[in-house]
């Protein structure tokens, strides 16, 4: 079994008026399967309502499924008595940098998960010290995470999830409060993380720069996976992913309008150096 | 009439050891009915720079002139001069506090001394302008969507009529779909009002489709200044101070550095694919009149 | 500006002050504090003014950076100083409108804003030298005993160590709220106090809802870190007793013996 699986996952809350009448009920994740293998690198994207933030905080036990199952690691994410093995197992980094930085000193900060969970106070020295060198953060231990950029702040965090080690980190829009280069600082760690430490990681965006890198997207639309593919395959369905409100990078926007003006172009291009190669390639097929 | 910035400096904590230059003689001159992008990455000055704007920080040297009158001029009436040149800050619907969406709205008139059905037709008014549907107009703010509540807030400082509208990085945390349904909103606003409008950013991708002119800031300095393909053209510079042009730029310049004859200046998409369609010896029809009319 | 206030905000930097273990400068600031109400006379404050001094010294904080920090209750010592000069009873020194200042009432003035100004900067020193968090985990293990009377005590040091994270994020909120309102127009100065009240309206409901949200998001992280209260959990920063702090109890005791000596003894040969 793959290190979390869901199985037909629906999540619905109940909505109320001001008197606390129920007005209705809004299903947020509408039956969801899918499985995703250890050490992958799996990208949810999604415009905003469109339940993947709400899918996310299945897999940390944060919520539990109205209907049907997630397993973390082969644990049932419903059963109460595994509660912090899963929490510990499939760590979550949220959107906003200070409402989850608990420690004055940043060192402290990512000593807390550790703490936490009674490890040996030598050894989270031990945890603190590779995790904050993993994400690039080690030279700033000692400072006060009041003083650190946007982008440094979202590494500490991610340093906190990891000193607990766990096998699976879901970063639930880690970069939507950022400016471009905090966003390619917090790319550049979680891609690291990924590859060298070999956490699988469940990023959830909506920036499509992001997800270039990942092994697999999931698209998500009203509570369903309306697309799931490599991201090349998703970058090809250009006029889909504009239904779904969502962006295309400018180099596959440009390839897909030299398609439409009858250059024979390659579907889902990426990058401009790909462009490039297929255009100059076109230019001596011409001459 | 126009803003003119006359060699202004800002210093923050002046005479403490956590003194900071946040603005370094800057000097600007903002015509009427201008759209334009303040562009530069966080702790740049930007957002230092268009407080100054409508009197919230106080140079510490240089003049500001509004419509020729120095703002910082004792007799100035600078609680005018708010309700002149709208300020919307990085994230405004967190600033909203009333039971209702409307009277929220109405706080800004309201506080201009104006009558009640003055109040109310502005108010009204503004909550058209910024396209939110006439039935959330009575719910309450906390109730609305993300997207929803930051309409409501720039609604807010609509409802004052101000002659320039200053906008602090307003699709911040927004979806694609929602950032464009706002900047496009606010690029109307701008071609049915006249009004001057100042965008706050750090993306030029995404103001680069809407606005006349970009200022790049950085370090408290004004570094470029000038019509977007002139600004992207330094793109090498932009990108050493942590700033990026928009990813088009990169494409155009990689596909001439292999000897496509392109015109790398092109700032949208659609111009790309026009370039890159005569560098191929291909004509692509009404694109490339649409060129040959802007150059 | 609302940033500006630096009483007691803890200043970075290495010295023998900031390693000490944070029970020996807390036990440190209560004794010291007690000893400044223990002499009556000159040569005791001389001798508490000689131990701040050498503290000082040793903390490598700059004393301007305290002294600037003291700004914000000059206002409390002046009213406290101005009430034991009009208000003590004694021999009439100057007498001006309803107003009399008496001998006695500037010598306990004078010993007042010594003592003010000397308990300030010594319980200053505490709080510029040790890490907020720090502080609380000293409290906490000092507080340990109180748990069999069933108090809370590691629940308290977590919502204060939480509260002190807090605080310099939600002053800057503060802030800009009230700036986002006064470019609406909203006036947080003029008016009668009842107006001022309700003008604070559009600045507190804002700051609240904010604050609310954030709690609730704090409270979500802290679960997914996985946090259950107190139970079971380890500590990267153990508190144990150096022999630097041996040496620093020492110390104290030796200041407490020479300044009570010196303070009452001496004087009273003389």
């Amino acid at each position: 079994m793959g290190i979390v699986k869901a199985s037909d996952v629906v999540y619905e809350y109940i909505r109320r008026d001001e008197e606390g009448n129920v007005e209705g009920i809004t299903t947020a994740v509408d039956k969801v399967s899918f499985e995703i293998a250890p050490g992958e690198f799996v990208a949810i994207l999604g415009h905003n309502g469109s339940g993947k933030s709400t899918l996310a905080k299945h897999i940390n036990a944060i919520l539990n499924p109205t209907e049907g199952t997630v397993w973390v690691d082969g644990m049932d994410t419903g059963d109460e008595d595994r509660l912090w093995d899963i929490r510990q197992t499939a760590g979550m980094v949220f959107q906003n940098p200070d409402n989850q930085i608990i420690g004055q000193v940043v060192e402290e900060d990512v000593g807390f998960g550790p703490e936490n969970i009674g490890i040996p106070t030598k050894q989270i020295w031990e945890r603190v010290e590779e995790s904050l060198r993993a994400v690039g953060m080690y030279e700033y231990r000692k400072h006060s995470p009041n003083r650190l950029s946007g982008g440094q702040k979202q590494r500490v965090s991610i340093a906190g999830v990891l000193a607990m080690h766990p096998k699976c980190i879901v970063l639930d829009e880690p970069t939507a409060m950022l400016d471009p280069s905090g966003r390619r600082e917090v790319i550049r760690a979680v891609r690291g993380l990924n590859q060298v430490e070999g956490v699988t990681v469940i990023l959830i965006t909506h920036y499509m720069e992001e997800i270039i890198h990942a092994d697999r997207v999931f698209v998500m639309d009203q509570g369903k996976i309306a697309m799931e593919g490599t991201p090349r395959e998703i970058f090809s369905q250009v006029e889909r992913l504009k239904e779904l409100r969502l962006d295309v990078p400018q180099v596959t926007l440009l390839a897909y309008e030299l398609k439409k003006r009858g250059v024979s172009l390659p579907d889902g291009i990426l990058t401009p150096q790909e462009l490039a190669d297929a255009l100059t390639g076109q230019k001596r097929g011409q001459s | 009439m126009s803003i003119i910035l006359d060699h202004v400096n800002y210093t923050y904590g002046e005479g403490t050891p956590l003194e900071t230059a946040a603005l370094k003689d800057v000097c600007l001159q903002i015509p009427d009915g201008q759209f334009v992008g303040i562009i530069g990455h966080t702790g740049s000055g930007k957002s230092t720079l268009v407080q100054h704007l409508n009197g919230l920080l106080k140079a510490t040297s240089g003049h500001i002139y509004f419509n020729g009158e120095d703002i910082s001029d004792k007799e100035y009436d600078r609680k005018k001069l708010r309700s002149r040149v709208g300020l919307v800050f990085q994230y405004p619907e967190h600033q909203l506090f009333e039971t209702d969406v409307f009277t929220d709205v109405c706080f800004g008139p309201k506080n201009l001394g104006l009558d009640r059905r003055e109040t109310e037709l502005r108010a009204y008014d503004a909550l058209r302008k910024v396209g939110l549907p006439d039935s959330l107009f009575y719910q309450s703010p906390f109730d609305l969507s993300g997207g929803q509540k930051r309409r409501a807030a720039i609604a807010g400082v609509l409802a004052m009529k101000p002659e320039v509208l200053i906008l602090d990085e307003p699709t911040a945390g927004l979806d694609p779909r929602g950032r464009d349904e706002i900047l496009g909103q606010i690029k109307e606003l701008q071609t049915t009002t006249g009004m001057t409008i100042l965008l706050v950013s750090h993306s030029m991708e995404d103001v680069a489709e809407y606005v006349d002119r970009i200022i790049v800031m950085n370090q408290g300095s004004v570094m470029y200044d000038g019509v977007p393909r002139e600004v992207f053209a330094h793109y090498r510079e932009l990108e050493s101070v942590g700033l990026a042009a928009p990813q088009v730029t990169y494409i155009l310049h990689e596909l001439r550095d292999r000897g496509l004859d392109v015109d790398a200046a092109a700032t949208t998409i659609g111009e790309a694919a026009d370039t890159v369609m005569r560098a191929l010896g291909r004509s692509s029809g009404p694109g490339e009149r649409q060129i040959r009319t802007n150059a | 500006m609302l940033r500006d206030i630096t009483l007691g905000q803890y200043y970075q930097t290495d010295s023998v002050i900031h390693r000490l273990d944070p029970r020996v400068k807390l036990g440190g600031t209560l004794l010291f504090i007690l000893s400044l109400f223990f002499f009556q006379r000159y040569p005791g404050y001389l001798a508490a003014a000689l131990f701040l001094g050498i503290v000082i010294k040793l903390s490598h904080v700059p004393f301007r950076f305290m002294v600037r920090g003291m700004k914000a209750i000059v206002f409390l010592l002046i009213l406290t100083v101005a009430f034991n000069l009009f208000l003590t009873p004694g021999k009439e020194l100057v007498s001006f409108w309803k107003l009399t200042i008496t001998w006695e009432g500037v010598k306990t003035a004078a010993a007042m804003a010594v003592r003010l100004t000397m308990l300030i900067i010594g319980s200053s020193i505490m709080t510029l030298t040790t890490t907020p968090n720090n502080l609380t985990d000293g409290m906490e293990k000092m507080m340990r005993p109180l748990r069999v009377f069933k108090v809370p005590v590691h629940e308290v040091a977590m919502m204060m160590s939480i509260a002190l994270r807090f605080i310099p994020i939600l002053l800057e909120e503060t802030d800009k709220i009230m700036k986002a309102q006064i470019a609406r127009g909203a006036d947080f100065e003029s008016g009668n106090l009842l107006k001022r009240a309700k003008a604070m309206v559009p600045l507190l409901v804002p700051l609240f809802v904010s604050a609310f949200r954030r709690a609730n998001d704090l409270a979500l992280a802290m679960e997914a870190r996985c946090y259950r209260g107190g139970e079971g959990r380890t500590k990267m920063k153990p508190l144990v007793y150096q022999k630097r702090d041996r040496i620093a109890y020492l110390c104290i005791l030796l200041y407490l013996a020479v300044s009570i000596t010196v303070g009452r003894l001496v004087w009273m040969w003389i």
